[in-house]
């Protein structure tokens, strides 16, 4: 112990002493500091797993159409003509238009809602590709009507097991089967989950939808560097079209689910109230016992500034683990347990339930933003009232 | 045994967790980024623009491709009722034009 320079053997000694005064009243410090785990907890995992999701976006979506043309009517959107293919040959610098037909089925009697998509996947990007995102089988062929491929999910709510025929209503309420000739792998889950993709005609058949529409076209160009310009003359030359390029639907998951969204508020006011509560305790000033301890001490010849480090560490000691907890926990929810606390909040009413294996975003920024939300208010609420007791004469408080 | 010794403890101990916790989360990049490979064949092939998380209403299903307004064009003064439509947040409204 000699070797330990006088100043730091005291801090240890005051160390000592503030442990083991939160030791006398454990069950009070405890509860404050699993309190405050939890609301930390709380704020961890949202910005964790809402960072995950949009990291999981960004990376993704990179390869999204480049330009999408939905057509507006009556402020809904809806089929648009497939004539407008054509009018779209007058604009320089479009490598290539592919018209899509896609849509949702709702199916009654598990209550889930399926995406179905449909469009010819060889004059796509990476459509030769495809392949690889099965488990087993293979995308519809043109030449094989009534074949689809499906989500794992849609496989698990149809309760398909080793068949491979379902049926769908069509609107009419006559039925039209389809043979699954391929399944989704789970390494596609976070995107096709809830995916039917079948043939054009199919797809067409399913929902009654005239030869001469489609549900929205997707544009390629020559030149990436001319998107905006392309998208531009596009919004121009078909004024009753809603034009997206890539840049707007990548950025749409850092919106969604940021610090402006609903369920950010929730857990921010959760957060707040908890430390409005917490602080307004501390702050309405020390029990008689707390002030009757303190008064014994300065007797005893303890310095203010003694006092006031005792405070210091009890208070420093609870939040910075009740802060190191609840981050650890965060991390353990979002990467062990598919976040499941927040996840009813994500999905709703959703019948279809994504596993969601995420790297949960653990950023420096979000963790000092958490860190002064919670810890600092704590320090302040602590050593304050200490700071106010202890510089009345002793002999007034513990008579 | 000092109290700050069993404090000196009990810090070792989550640093070994936490450090064990930050091995994984290495692990887990590497894994999911064999995944996001796939991901992005299935998005540039099918041209898909959403990540499938909420499927219960179709502007939450697909909010890059669907209006700000969707969750209230079902009838003159219809009301949003769908839980994850009041817990996500609208993109922006941005004009091409």
């Amino acid at each position: 112990m000699s070797m330990i320079p006088k100043g730091l053997e005291k801090q240890f000694n005051v160390l000592d002493f503030s442990l083991s005064s939160l030791w006398r009243r454990k069950l009070k410090n405890l509860g404050i500091m699993l309190v405050f785990a939890v609301v930390i907890f709380l704020l961890g995992s949202f910005q964790m797993l809402t960072g995950a999701l949009s990291n999981s976006a960004e990376a993704v979506l990179e390869n999204t159409p480049e330009i999408t043309i939905q057509k507006m009517s009556a402020g809904r959107q809806e089929a648009i003509p497939l004539a407008y293919k054509e009018k779209l040959r007058s604009i320089y610098g479009i490598r290539a238009v592919i018209p899509r037909i896609w849509g949702y089925y709702f199916d009654e009697s598990n209550l889930a809602n399926f995406t179905i998509m449909a469009l010819e996947s060889d004059s796509m990007p990476s459509g030769n590709q495809l392949h690889l995102t099965l488990t087993h089988g293979h995308f519809p062929k043109i030449t094989e009507p009534g074949t689809a491929v499906i989500g794992r999910s849609v496989h698990d709510i149809l309760g398909l097991g080793k068949r491979r025929i379902f049926s769908f209503f069509k609107p009419d309420l006559s039925l039209k089967s389809f043979e699954m000739v391929g399944l989704f792998d789970q390494s596609t889950d976070l995107l096709t989950n809830d995916l039917i993709v079948m043939n054009l005609a199919d797809a067409r058949e399913l929902f009654a939808i005239p030869e001469t529409m489609v549900t929205d076209l997707c544009i390629y160009v020559a030149n990436p560097v001319e998107i905006e310009t392309i998208a531009k003359k596009i919004a121009l030359l078909l004024p009753d079209t809603r034009v997206l390029t890539k840049s707007q639907i990548q950025k749409t998951y850092q919106v969604v689910f940021s610090w402006r969204s609903g369920f950010a508020s929730i857990c921010l006011l959760t957060a707040l109230v908890a430390f409005a509560i917490l602080a307004w305790d501390k702050a309405s000033g020390l029990s008689p016992e707390e002030k009757k301890e303190i008064g014994i001490l300065k007797i005893l010849g303890w310095e203010t500034a003694d006092i006031l480090a005792v405070r210091f560490w009890e208070s420093t000691l609870v939040s910075t683990f009740a802060f190191i907890i609840g981050c650890t926990a965060a991390y353990i929810h979002v990467a062990f347990f598919d976040a499941s606390l927040l996840k009813p909040v994500m999905l709703g009413w959703s019948v279809i339930h994504p596993p969601f294996k995420l790297l949960p975003s653990v950023k420096v920024a979000d963790l000092m933003l958490i860190f002064s939300f919670s810890v600092m208010p704590y320090l302040g609420a602590t050593v304050i009232p200490a700071w106010r007791c202890s510089t009345v004469p002793p002999d007034s408080v513990i008579r | 045994m000092r109290p700050s010794h069993i404090l000196f403890i009990i810090i070792l101990l989550f640093v070994f967790v936490d450090s064990s916790l930050f091995i994984h989360s290495q692990k887990l990049k590497e894994e999911l980024r064999s995944d996001e490979k796939i991901q992005k064949i299935a998005v540039a092939g099918l041209g898909l623009s959403d990540l499938c998380i909420a499927t219960e209403a179709r502007y939450t299903r697909h909010p890059a491709v669907s209006d700000s307004m969707a969750p209230f064009a079902d009838h003159p003064g219809a009301l949003e009722h769908f839980p994850t439509g009041s817990f996500w947040a609208v993109k922006p409204i941005t004009s091409i034009r």
